[in-house]
């Protein structure tokens, strides 16, 4: 008897989050399988790679392979710039670590300036995530959603403790994208999506944040919570988790001593920066095939081999 | 060495000297200085606070108090350290001893609360559990002694009872051998005796002088983590004749049973702990009822207690300490037979004292003598019993099963852990309706015409969340998202929503809610709505099945049901299916402490229940977090609430 494949297939769909405005704008989501379930159905759009810029890169990004990518690049516009011929990006993640007021406390106007800068530099759609300090990537947002009114960015991220700045500002004001950002728990997901949708902002200006961890450190939860997450949206039908999945995985695998730990301390475990790619590629791998929409990347090599992960499993329309 | 000395409001002073570093609240618990300190010291209530009159101390100002307040030498007892041997004089305001508020006597012609009580009894009286006892009395005279008769009093006494019972054998009471001389002269040897009908003999409890109505009482108990209650009867006719609530003296120990638990394993602790129940909490309360009824405590000759595991071993001084550590055992389920005297109750030291049987460590005989109040066991239909204390047991099942979980709700139905939460007595605002346009509250305040208010009760503290809810002035997390003339924020920009001003409360400061108490609410709420849950979900069914759900506890006269469920607390099932039962556990008490039947049917209830316990089910957590939302993150479950 000839195998027949059996589909399953959903009534609900995840909605559909545009960043970025023309020719290069980018859609996320829109899918109604589960990850690369292609044989149920094929995808509406891919899975999408955003390139981490960090406004600490020329200081930070000190492995040699990632510095001899950005060679020559001497102003953090000039590396987004750069970023985008990494081969399979498709929106650039500017990160302003900096801004953090008890790090280097840039203040808002240095950022939203720079913020500017790069939006001018580039032409994929920019997302920005701020310091995580919850009073000052309230005022960031606020101000950059304003300058950059227009440019269709995606703000990461508004939290419970101050969704109601950022959703209002970002999200309402000046129409850009919100990322909904919780701990790794569906259900504080669903409440922080609730009380946005509550507030007013519309479902599909909304993107999940529903954490992430690197590979080992763990992860478990993640998987676990994006796996839930999809299921509800698409089996349940749930209105309320159907927003695509943004995950950050660079700022997570960067920072373990897998991808840190220098070569002199521990020689068998090789090149660190081949390591702390490998932890990229390992841990977004494992977002994707749970449920990112998409994932935040930093090291070309990661990017082009997610990149090419995710060309081999997907066929889209 | 420092002196310290303690001004209590009510003009009394305590002074004892103290050791440099240490800590004003230890000092004050060492002297028995009453300071309420529910969080046991940690700096996280904010309860404990004391205002220095004299002397330096060394203290941290905390976000309890404001720059003003400490300023005017405000300060949290649990953060200051003495510092040199200067003298050092503080004040101890009421409030801060506010627990041990004065012992109250229930008002009796609370009809609501009268129903509840005899619509027991008539139940109980339905199903063959009504009074039943082998206690009577008998009024008598007997010879008066001259020369030529010397037969003493106890063999004079004797002979008397025998006759007029007509009985073989009879055995008088030390205690009332002690009384009897006195007792026989009083009416020219005429005397009344309260006996009890034994196997061999008949006991004599106790003798009074004939003449005057005596009545033989019965005393029901119930000792609540936070209070205790108490209704004295007439073992004949089951009338109260007087009831009487109080703080449970335990509380400076700590608000939950954990903190008093750990208190009880210190050096000294078994006995400090059955001090502060005994002689500082039922002793003052018994004796109040006593008067009250105009009887004498011989007269008690039955007594009863229903409390939760650990309230009953601390109350009868046994450790309580592995009851907080895994496994969790207790040391006993059922309470062997004692004697009132044994543990110096100022009652007939004869009477028996049935304590109702625990069934876990966190299921204790609060809920099994609820539980046969509530007459789920009786009933075919599934029913829901929830109770409503500083812990939340649930109880669900019918005649055929019945089976029960705790979850740790914290003491917020009872006004703990509540900036402005009280019990509901006199001030306590009981409930709440907000305007939606002008966002101006209603309120209903308990006490006499013209009482002031004091604070919010757990009635209260329902009414105005889902209030506050429905008006759209939080958020269904619990966050301020509408601005008012009533809603504040303080300098870390915390929300609240102000009820009454400083000057218009009795004790002169602001009485509202804020966004941390709120939050601790919701946490009170979710435990609730996710244990029932997850208990029904055990056995594979929904809120559906539900045909009867039996609130009680003392967060108040009433719990408004629209309300509570608007926040999530209970199912959204049909209103007419809900009933309040006030407080099942002294209801439930009363009727041991008439009945023989009744002490029989809730051991047996207690033995044939099972115990869910929840921090062992997998999805608890979840079910946990998700109910930690108003009304719920699966806001299916709440159809009929409008968001």
């Amino acid at each position: 008897m000839p195998f027949v494949p059996k589909v399953s297939a959903y009534n609900a769909k995840i909605n559909t989050l545009v960043i970025g405005t023309g020719e290069k704008a980018l859609k996320l989501g829109g899918n109604n399988t589960l990850p690369f379930y292609e044989f149920d159905a094929v995808s509406e759009n891919k899975p999408a790679i955003g390139v981490e810029i960090s406004d600490l890169a020329l200081e930070e990004y000190v492995q040699p392979g990632l510095k001899s990518f950005y060679e020559g690049c001497d102003t953090i516009p000039a590396m987004a710039k750069k970023a985008q011929e990494i081969p399979g990006a498709s929106f650039i993640a500017l990160t302003l670590a900096s801004a953090d007021p008890n790090g280097a406390n840039t203040s808002v106007e240095d950022c939203v300036a720079l913020v500017k800068e790069v939006a001018d530099a580039i032409e994929l759609p920019l997302a920005v995530a701020g310091c995580k300090n919850i009073e000052k990537d309230a005022e960031l947002f606020n101000k950059i959603s304003e300058a950059l009114t227009g440019k269709n960015i995606l703000v990461l991220s508004a939290r419970e403790e101050n969704y109601k700045t950022i959703g209002a500002s970002a999200g309402l004001a000046y129409g850009q994208k919100v990322g909904a950002e919780s701990a790794v728990d569906i259900n504080l997901a669903k409440q922080l999506n609730t009380i946005m949708l509550q507030l007013g902002v519309s479902a599909d200006a909304i993107a999940i944040q529903a954490g992430s961890a690197a590979a080992g450190y763990g992860y478990e939860y993640v998987a676990s919570t994006l796996d839930r997450i999809k299921n509800a949206a698409l089996q349940a039908a749930d209105t309320q988790l159907q927003m695509p999945i943004v995950t950050p995985v660079s700022t997570e695998t960067w920072a373990v001593k897998e991808s840190t730990l220098p070569q002199e301390e521990q020689p068998e475990w090789g090149d660190p920066e081949q390591r702390g790619i490998e932890m990229e590629i390992t841990t977004a791998s494992a977002c994707l095939a749970c449920g990112s929409d998409a994932v935040i990347l930093r090291h070309p090599e990661s990017i082009k081999t997610i990149a090419g992960m995710i060309d081999a499993l997907t066929e889209v329309k | 060495m420092a002196e310290i000395t303690y001004l209590l409001e009510n003009g009394e002073k305590v002074v004892v000297s103290a050791g440099i570093g240490n800590n004003l609240l230890e000092v004050a618990r060492g002297a028995n200085v009453a300071i309420d300190a529910p969080c046991s010291g940690n700096g996280a209530c904010g309860k404990c606070r004391v205002r220095l009159v004299e002397g330096a101390i060394d203290a941290p100002r905390t976000s309890h108090i404001s720059d003003e307040e400490y300023a005017e030498g405000w300060r949290l007892s649990c953060a200051c350290k003495i510092e040199d041997d200067r003298p050092i004089t503080v004040l101890v305001p009421d409030i801060a001893s506010a627990y041990q508020s004065r012992i109250r006597t229930a008002d009796l012609s609370d009809e609501r609360e009268i129903k509840i009580f005899t619509d027991i009894q008539d139940h109980m009286n339905e199903v063959g559990l009504g009074i039943s006892h082998r206690f009577d009395q008998v009024t008598f005279t007997m010879d008066e002694p001259t020369l030529d008769d010397t037969m003493p009093d106890n063999e004079r006494f004797e002979r008397a009872f025998l006759a007029a019972v007509g009985c073989d054998a009879v055995e008088l009471s030390f205690h009332a051998l002690r009384r009897l001389a006195a007792v026989m002269r009083e009416k020219d040897f005429a005397v009344t005796a309260i006996y009890e009908k034994q196997a061999h003999r008949y006991l004599v409890y106790d003798v009074f002088p004939a003449g005057t109505d005596i009545k033989i009482c019965a005393l029901a108990i119930d000792i609540g983590t936070t209070t205790v209650t108490g209704a004295l009867s007439d073992l004949t006719t089951g009338e109260i004749l007087s009831r009487a609530s109080a703080g449970n003296g335990q509380i400076r120990y700590g608000a939950d049973v954990i903190n008093r638990i750990i208190e009880q394993t210190k050096e000294g602790g078994i006995a400090k702990l059955q001090k502060a129940i005994i002689d500082e909490t039922l002793i003052p309360l018994i004796d109040m009822m006593v008067r009250d009824a105009g009887i004498e405590k011989g007269q008690i000759v039955r007594m009863s207690v229903a409390s939760n595991t650990t309230m009953n071993h601390l109350f009868v001084g046994a450790s309580a300490n592995s009851l907080r550590m895994e496994p969790y055992i207790p040391t006993f389920f059922r309470c062997p037979p004692v004697k009132a005297g044994n543990l110096r109750l100022p009652v007939n030291p004869l009477a028996d004292l049935f304590i109702a049987p625990n069934i876990g460590s966190y299921v204790g005989g609060d809920i099994t003598a609820g539980t046969m109040a509530s007459m789920v066991w009786n009933k075919e239909e599934f029913s829901l019993f929830i109770d409503l204390g500083t812990n939340g047991e649930i109880v669900f099942g019918n005649n055929e099963f019945l089976m029960s979980c705790a979850c740790s709700a914290g003491p917020a139905f009872e006004g703990g852990d509540i900036s402005c939460g009280m019990r509901a007595t006199d001030g306590a605002i009981e409930a709440i309706s907000i305007d939606k346009e002008s966002m101006e509250p209603t309120v209903r305040i308990v006490g006499k015409d013209g009482q002031k208010p004091v604070g919010i009760c757990g009635s209260g503290i329902i009414d105005v969340i889902s209030e506050l809810f429905r008006c759209g002035i939080i958020d269904s997390k619990g966050k301020f998202v509408r601005e008012g003339a009533r809603v504040r924020r303080d300098a870390h920009d915390m929300g609240r929503y102000v009820l009454f001003e400083s000057s218009e409360s009795e004790t002169g400061r602001e009485i509202c809610i804020n966004e941390v108490d709120i939050e601790s609410f919701i946490r009170a709420k979710g435990a609730i709505f996710s244990a029932i849950d997850t208990m029904l979900q055990t056995l594979d069914m929904t809120p559906e099945v539900l045909e009867h759900i039996y609130i009680a506890g003392g967060i108040g006269s009433g719990i408004d049901i629209e309300n509570a469920i608007r926040i999530g607390m209970l199912p959204d099932v049909d209103r007419e299916k809900y009933a309040y039962i006030g407080n099942s556990s002294l209801a439930g008490s009363y009727a041991i402490s008439l009945s023989d039947a009744a002490y029989e049917k809730v051991l047996d209830i207690a033995s044939n229940m099972t115990y869910l316990e929840l921090s062992t089910y997998p999805g608890y957590m979840d079910h946990f977090v998700a109910a930690c939302f108003l009304p719920h993150t699966d806001a299916s479950l709440f159809p009929s609430v409008q968001v």
